[in-house]
């Protein structure tokens, strides 16, 4: 009964800690801050392999990896630096990693894939903002097949994570005209592919501006 | 700070340029998300305001705890797995050093016409670390070399037994001193 008091009391103490305090005690081997650790960044972590990486076992995937990969390499994270950059960084790698891999065998089996896709596609039932959000969430899988691991990474921080362009620089570990060069590519790339995929979409829409990007 | 209709579609423009700050940016996403008109509007001007209104994707409890589960898992099993290999590791060191040792001098003593010690490089094509044969040159101690020692002929047949980056050098000082053929493997990591 003491123990199962003890570890609730410490867990509820490590919510309280900052990602960094927590970090710096797990590094000193506490199993408690790592794991904390792990249920509040999941969620983040999570979501940016799933922009990343089509498929959602395989940004499961990622985020195992991501978080041994932490594990593994706590001695190396500096503590002067955001835990989150650092963190974010590990994830968006190992993302695109993935994803170039994931390419080249979907290079191999691309058939068989695209069948499997569009039925698992098919049968998800989904409410009306879900299914909208469905459909975005589909039209950016498709669109962002084009763009290299990088652009898509700063598209998916930037659009989607709301990170600012210095943030995703510290990210990507490149310079903030790189990251500005990668949205620039990204957009443009997926505005050809969206009007590939559906003709005429950003024709006669948007009163405010058209054509950019 | 929240925005209405008009106040968010008159920033549209600024936030493609990237004209806008944080607060600003996060209110457009944050009524894009729950205004179905502005969305509309907005995914006809550009893939970036098109994709703001996803935003983040919202993760189950269920599949949070499967991620920290699967992390549990990966941990013990890495954990396991470093046990396992640190007496194998300590064992490989003390071999290698073993090993290293012996390779160091292989003193010959059959005379030979005097000759300068020469280096010769084993090549890249010889058998791999992991070819059982690799490792297996003569011991020190072992009984002498022919005359004509195998290794002097790196380009031969018999340095096929050696890893691609042992080079060896082969000292014959003659006058009836003992001939010295050392090989120094840099794959062994001492």
């Amino acid at each position: 009964m003491e123990l199962v008091y003890s570890e609730a009391r410490v867990r509820r103490e490590s919510e309280e800690l900052s990602d960094r305090e927590l970090a710096l005690a797990a590094r000193g081997g506490d199993m408690v801050a790592f794991e904390a650790l792990v249920v509040r960044k999941t969620p983040a972590v999570l979501s940016v392999a799933r922009r990343i990486v089509p498929n959602s076992e395989d940004s499961h995937d990622v985020a195992q990896m991501v978080f041994l990969r932490v594990w593994e390499q706590l001695d190396r994270y500096d503590e002067h630096f955001s835990f989150n950059t650092w963190l974010y960084r590990i994830a968006t790698n190992l993302a695109i990693d993935f994803l170039r891999s994931a390419r080249s065998r979907d290079k191999a089996h691309g058939a068989t894939l695209h069948v499997v896709r569009q039925r698992e596609e098919a049968t998800s039932g989904e409410t009306s903002r879900a299914a909208e959000d469905g459909e975005v969430a589909r039209l950016f899988r498709q669109a962002s097949e084009r763009l290299t691991g990088k652009q898509k990474a700063a598209f998916v921080l930037r659009e989607m994570e709301d990170k600012d362009t210095s943030e995703i620089a510290a990210i990507l570990g490149c310079g903030e005209s790189t990251v500005r060069n990668h949205l620039f590519n990204a957009r443009r790339i997926l505005k050809r592919e969206i009007e590939k995929i559906c003709p005429g979409f950003f024709a006669g829409r948007g009163a405010t501006r058209g054509g950019r990007a | 700070m929240t925005l209405a209709c008009p106040e968010t579609r008159l920033r549209f423009a600024a936030y493609l340029d990237d004209r806008l700050g944080r607060e600003e940016r996060s209110a457009i996403r944050a009524h894009l998300a729950s205004c179905a008109a502005c969305r509309g509007e907005a995914s006809g001007e550009d893939p970036a305001l098109l994709f703001a209104s996803m935003g983040s994707e919202p993760v189950s409890a269920e599949d949070a705890g499967r991620v920290l589960d699967a992390v549990r898992a990966g941990i013990a099993l890495k954990t396991a797995e470093r046990r396992i290999a640190s007496p194998a590791r300590r064992f490989a060191g003390v071999a290698a050093a073993a090993a290293a040792a012996a390779l160091l001098a292989i003193t010959v003593g059959s005379p030979a016409p005097p000759r300068a010690p020469r280096e010769l490089s084993a090549r890249a094509s010889v058998s791999h670390a992991s070819d059982p044969g690799a490792a297996s040159v003569p011991a020190a101690g072992a009984s002498a070399l022919p005359p004509v020692s195998p290794f002097a002929e790196a380009a031969g047949p018999a340095t096929g037994k050696l890893p691609a980056d042992a080079t060896i050098y082969d000292w014959n000082p003659g006058g009836g001193q003992p001939r010295v053929v050392w090989i120094v493997d840099r794959s062994l990591d001492i």
